[in-house]
């Protein structure tokens, strides 16, 4: 049994414990709170002084897909070979010896969701893992959506040869997949009742079908309002879940992101403005969003900006306005939330992993230090 | 109008920290600096009580508004991929006065950027020291050119070996085409000195050379982008050869030589740190090493390489030095007086000094503090940025 003990306990569960105490179990948590009784065989960290607060969570991420110092031969993140790839599979790419993992670790940031493709219209499968692990699978925990992608990457990787190279090019595309996906369920149920009548696997199809299903909503890339409209319009013409992914816009149209119910993972904030459809990256856009009760998450969109701005990216987002607590959830609970993962993690409460960080201040202060990160009841991560 | 900042913790940063202090700006520039100062009748009064004042924020390698924000190619002025040598090319004709990370320097505090062409090119071309508010680049410059840029390692073998089959494909061929022009620039000038003032026999003007001759008088350093250690011993070899002044940009690699880099006194301009290991020259990058060099008394300078690092963030990236092991002073220096010096302009900028231009930065909490916010940017005895009313933001984290 592992126990941290005198901690200042942010629970992300609307608790901070003063000299807290968690008792971790077959990687865990097992009890969390005051003045638990310690077993005597269990080793113990001692935690007087230090903020103790669950793993962090990046929303977004190309970590280990798209690999730190190799050029093209790490370059795994975005299959341009065609622009509706919904067969992609994060796990057959990501390598668990991405130089960049062990930042990631050294920031507390123990959970991302890796999802391919930000220039593909449909890039791939997006799935969560836990930043640790000799093998993708040992770290691959969940599919969780499947990505998609509106604006001008789609159109300027693509467009000099083939659909799409306008944004109703883009669209049209994505509700082509969405159709035929839409055709190729009806052939599966009807295929239940006659074995004749199965069609033939289609790996494409049915990833898209899990999104028919609403066993996985759609994370669309976009960042200019027109682009966030079109998103919405079109996950409502085919009733499919969504979640924005970037949106340096959805200030300007907010109230139909809360309408709408439209969770939005936003960044990076930490960001200049390279392309035409950045140009309008509002600092405080974290606040307006929450103002308005939008479902938030901050991202790095790793290796856009690096995974170990995570917390900066939240502090940035609080020095704009945004609440303190409400920008540790963009990064721990919240993103959970967002993600479908928070029954595993995202705070410190009984029965989830044991994913957690022990730093000598407070996570949103840029001084602050992780002194340890523990994924699952084992330490992944000393200073 | 005259000026007075009072009650102020004052960052001079060449002559210490006053508490409660006053400085008094009349003509654009520091007219005085002290703790217990009369204020002259007349004077407009920005009272800075809880605020920290440092000199305006410098940053010492960047490409704002040549690499311009919010547009694409058609604002992408950054490297002139045409020719590995394009000595005689010029930021200044290619900067955006009026872009959005001129516009947001100011709300970092940033005062002054040596702004350059980038490393793609063997010689690049000139950049300049400028300063960070105006509607005309020209009013905006303090000292053109202020060094010429010069690249080496993968960007320039990327560029032309790996892209368009040319030299440089090598590392040998970066070095040799740097010689190669070295060697072109001494004989140019040496033609004008042969030609003694006599019109008829001087040689054909050829602006790259005169480039170049301007770096092998000194009248300006070579500045050279190097991340790995082979490539900074490079250039210290062929400065030696050359008897040039360099600076050494980027410097990734920099805490591998330190004891080498120590007997050389070459300045150093580290960063972007604030990056990932995007290529294979910076696979060894560290938040260490502009402290391990400041500490072995190597001028040390901190860079945005905006857009790498937004411009307006460089106090942060200082900052993740400071966490890193730098210390608090060295960290100041390198986003003040170490890049005024190595951009040419420290007799104006760099330390809140009587004589100096009156740039300042006014910050709600120190730099180095994430939740800090900038007040007030003034450029020459003008504020230039004001936080907005609706911006202000007491940070509790309870």
């Amino acid at each position: 049994m592992l126990v941290i003990k005198n901690g200042k306990i942010i629970t992300m569960a609307n608790q901070v414990i003063e000299n807290g105490i968690i008792l971790v179990e077959d990687g865990k948590i097992k009890e969390i709170g005051q003045d638990l009784a310690i077993p005597s065989n269990a080793e113990v960290i001692d935690a007087t002084g230090k903020y103790v607060f669950p793993g962090l969570i990046d929303a977004h991420t190309n970590i280990g897909l798209k690999e730190g110092v190799l050029r093209w031969e790490g370059a795994d993140h975005v299959e341009q070979t065609e622009a509706v790839v919904p067969q992609m599979r994060p796990i057959d790419g990501v390598n668990p010896f991405d130089p960049e993992l062990g930042d990631a670790l050294a920031t507390g940031v123990t959970t991302s969701l890796i999802a391919p493709g930000d220039v593909n219209v449909i890039g791939g499968i997006g799935s969560v893992f836990k930043l640790t692990g000799k093998t993708a699978d040992i770290m691959f925990r969940r599919d969780v959506c499947v990505k998609a992608a509106l604006g001008e990457k789609p159109k300027n990787i693509f467009g000099r040869k083939k659909m799409p190279s306008t944004r109703m090019g883009t669209a049209y595309l994505l509700r082509k997949a969405l159709s035929d996906a839409k055709e190729y369920q009806n052939k599966l149920e009807l295929g239940k009742e006659d074995k004749d009548k199965m069609p033939k696997r289609d790996l494409k199809l049915e990833s898209l079908v899990k999104v028919l299903n609403q066993e996985l909503p759609l994370h669309i890339h976009a960042h200019r309002a027109d682009d966030i409209m079109t998103a919405i319009r079109i996950c409502k013409e085919y009733d499919v879940k969504m979640v924005l992914v970037h949106a340096y816009e959805a200030y300007k149209v907010v109230d139909r992101l809360a309408e709408n119910n439209i969770p939005v993972i936003f960044g990076p904030i930490w960001s200049c403005r390279w392309q035409v459809e950045t140009a309008n990256l509002q600092l405080d856009t974290p606040k307006v969003l929450a103002d308005h009760n939008v479902s938030l998450a901050l991202t790095t969109a790793h290796p856009d900006k690096p995974i170990f701005m995570l917390p900066t990216c939240a502090s940035l987002a609080v020095r704009e306005g945004l609440n303190p607590y409400a920008a540790l959830e963009a990064i721990t609970i919240g993103a959970a939330r967002i993600l479908g993962i928070d029954d595993i993690v995202g705070s410190l409460e009984v029965g989830k992993d044991a994913d957690i960080v022990i730093a000598d201040g407070h996570p949103l202060q840029i001084m602050s230090n992780v002194e340890k990160t523990i994924i699952e009841g084992k330490v992944v991560y000393s200073r | 109008m005259s000026k007075a900042i009072i009650n102020a913790k004052i960052y001079t940063i060449t002559q210490g920290v006053i508490d409660g202090g006053t400085i008094l700006i009349k003509d654009g520039k520091i007219d005085n600096v002290g703790s217990n100062l009369n204020v002259p009748e007349g004077y407009e009064i920005i009272d800075a009580n809880n605020m920290i004042v440092t000199p305006g924020i410098i940053d010492a390698h960047a490409h704002v508004e040549i690499w311009e924000e919010g547009i694409g190619w058609e604002g992408m002025d950054v490297n002139e991929t045409t020719n590995p040598v394009t000595a005689g090319i010029n930021a200044l004709d290619a900067i955006n006065p009026e872009g959005l990370g001129m516009k947001d320097a100011l709300t970092g505090g940033v005062t002054t950027i040596w702004n350059a062409p980038g490393s793609a090119n063997v010689i690049g071309g000139y950049g300049i020291t400028m300063k960070t508010y105006g509607k005309v680049i020209d009013d905006m410059v303090m000292l053109n050119p202020s060094g010429l840029k010069a690249a080496f390692g993968e960007n320039p073998k990327g560029a032309y070996g790996q892209r368009q089959n040319k030299m440089p494909m090598t590392r040998m061929g970066v070095a040799a085409v740097m010689r190669e022009y070295l060697i072109k620039g001494q004989e140019y000038l040496a033609e004008i000195e042969k030609a003694n003032g006599d019109a008829s026999k001087m040689p054909k003007r050829d602006l790259d050379l005169e480039a170049i001759g301007k770096v092998l008088k000194r009248e300006i350093p070579l500045k050279a982008h190097c991340h790995r250690h082979d490539d900074i011993m490079t250039i210290i070899r062929i400065a030696k050869e050359f008897d040039i002044d360099i600076s050494i940009e980027h410097a990734s690699q920099a805490h591998l030589i330190v004891e080498e880099l120590a007997k050389h006194k070459v300045p150093l301009i580290v960063g972007p740190t604030v990056s990932t290991r995007s290529k294979a020259e910076v696979s060894e990058k560290s938040f260490t090493t502009a402290g391990i060099c400041a500490e072995a008394g190597i001028p040390v300078s901190i860079m945005t390489d905006h857009p790498i690092i937004p411009v307006h963030h460089l106090h942060l990236a200082a900052a993740m030095c400071v966490k890193h092991g730098m210390k608090e002073e060295q960290a100041l220096e390198a986003i003040t007086i170490n890049p005024a010096r190595t951009c040419g302009v420290a007799d104006r900028v760099g330390s809140i000094e009587v004589g100096k231009d009156a740039d300042l930065a006014i910050w709600t909490r120190h730099p180095f503090d994430v939740f800090t916010q900038v007040k007030y940017t003034i450029i020459d005895g003008e504020i230039v940025y004001t936080l907005p009313q609706e911006r202000v933001n007491e940070v509790d984290l309870c």
